[in-house]
């Protein structure tokens, strides 16, 4: 009798370590997507210098562009070093709303589209944004994995006793006008051609 | 509907059993054969006993083909290394979904052939390969490629590559043992005394039909096992990209392509993405025909896949 109360002791132990090291090892992990995130943004904000040369040709009057390009590039480096994830949220999203610009751009212009030059451009500027896509990717499925695990039963007795908490991971607004439908939005668009 | 979170959990479940079923069928085909073989021979090796010696064997064999399956299908398959500047977009795909999936980038081969197919191995993540075909790479646009790789990646990360090589040791392991105890019986054994009454009898009877149709069942068990894990990468695969789209179309693409892989053989079929050998004709089939493939019909993978959409 006393040795299957110790074998369920034991279990149990090695239950509580395997929990704990869950938590402990997916904050780890979230932290390193982190860097990722900011790995990748820095990434593309290097590769804009080179874009933009090998482009320039094509779209020399488009300067307001350029000048987006270059303000979200700086807006980037200072946020990677500065750690901090709503900065890097933010910068890169200035670039990823001037990137769409680029692709009008060359859309509409089917002397440049057919360059190959343009389209390498094309290609790097889909891969960068694969990149960090893929990056955020990771920190959402981590922040989710160890969340589930925070509240569902029986591991959140276990983080109950040792103080985890709550991760945030990749911020986006709750409450923002983005994810409210208004009725104007929600008619069929008409179209005139 | 269900989202792909418990798709997930439901498949690794269905898998779990159908993996729990194949090691209790081989334990107990292995100990009757074992036994049946001792009665037979009317002598049992000391210490192990035969029983020992199989499972020293399959261990034996289990870990030859842990190390060395990947250079071994490779070998099979004449596949090249990738070329990183010429095979740019393949390598940027793999590269992307792996920040994605939290996994070291593997090691990239490609198979000169215009039949789109793509397969993953390797014993673990980090000794992983995947391996797609000039055809792949040509026929597909970028999202769909990410979704075939996807789910590629999600059998290196579920160790289905390993899981799929060992069992496919084991399952040989049994025709082996059926092979051999049938044979003794042809040269008949010789030290049979009749004091050792029914246990004997029973276990010789039993040996003869497990001998028979242990390594039928090893076979079909494998191939359930085969089936379920691409259900389960398709379910992986979403979740990595979140485009079920992409994968569907992809997977139309590869089956609708009148090319067969020549390079793809019985024994690598089940390790691709879709099965290498077409079947012209296969609409809605009854249970039975289904049971000898490797791959799930493609109709019912595109099912899932919308059921996610």
């Amino acid at each position: 009798m006393p040795y299957i109360l110790l074998v369920i002791v034991a279990i149990l132990v090695l239950w509580i370590i395997s929990i704990y090291n869950f938590f402990v090892s997916s904050k780890t992990r979230v932290g390193a997507s982190i860097q990722e995130i900011g790995n990748q943004l820095k990434r593309q904000a290097e590769l804009i210098p080179n874009l933009e040369a090998s482009a320039k040709g094509y779209l020399a009057h488009e300067k307001g562009i350029f000048n987006e390009l270059t303000a979200a590039r700086k807006a980037i480096s200072s946020a990677v070093d500065s750690g901090n994830l709503k900065k890097m949220a933010d910068a890169g999203k200035m670039l990823s709303d001037v990137l769409p610009k680029i692709q009008v751009v060359v859309e509409s212009n089917p002397e440049i589209k057919g360059s190959e030059v343009v389209k390498n451009l094309m290609d790097e500027l889909r891969d960068t944004s694969d990149k960090v896509m893929y990056a955020r990717r990771l920190l959402i499925d981590l922040t989710a994995d160890y969340n589930v695990r925070l509240v569902s039963f029986p591991s959140s007795v276990i983080a109950g006793i040792f103080h985890f908490e709550k991760l945030k991971g990749f911020e986006t607004p709750m409450e923002a006008d983005e994810l409210k439908v208004t009725g104007e939005e929600m008619k069929t668009p008409k179209i005139n051609l | 509907m269900k989202n792909i979170y418990e798709v997930q959990s439901a498949n690794k479940l269905k898998s779990a059993i159908i993996v729990g079923l194949f090691v209790v069928f081989v334990f107990l085909a292995t100990y009757i054969l074992t036994n049946a073989y001792g009665y037979y021979m009317g002598y049992q090796p000391g210490g192990l006993g035969f029983f020992g010696i199989a499972l020293i064997v399959s261990g034996v064999s289990s870990f030859i083909s842990y190390y060395y399956s990947d250079k071994i299908v490779l070998g099979i398959s004449g596949a090249r290394r990738a070329n990183p500047t010429e095979d740019k977009l393949f390598t940027q795909v793999i590269e992307n979904l792996c920040i994605g999936a939290g996994l070291s980038k593997p090691a990239l081969y490609v198979i000169d052939d215009p039949s789109p197919n793509a397969f993953a191995t390797g014993r673990d993540p980090s000794h992983a390969v995947i391996c797609a075909t000039t055809g792949l790479l040509s026929k597909l646009d970028r999202s769909e490629m990410e979704g075939v790789f996807a789910h590629e990646l999600t059998h290196i990360k579920s160790y289905d590559t390993r899981l799929m090589a060992v069992v496919a040791v084991m399952v040989g392991l049994i025709a082996l043992l059926g092979d051999w105890f049938m044979r003794s019986m042809w040269w008949g054994g010789r030290r049979r005394s009749d004091n050792e009454g029914e246990a004997a009898t029973i276990f010789i009877v039993l040996g003869i039909i497990f001998a028979i149709l242990s390594p039928i069942v090893g076979t079909l068990i494998q191939l359930a096992i085969s089936r379920r894990r691409e259900f389960v990468a398709d379910a992986g695969s979403v979740a990595i990209t979140r485009q079920p789209q992409d994968l569907i179309s992809a997977l139309q693409k590869i089956s609708e392509d009148p090319e067969t892989l020549r390079s793809a053989n019985k024994a690598t079929a089940h390790l691709y993405i879709e099965n290498p050998f077409k079947k012209k004709g296969h609409g809605k089939v009854g249970w039975f025909s289904g049971i000898f493939d490797t791959h799930p019909p493609i109709t019912e993978r595109i099912k899932a896949l919308k059921s996610m959409a």
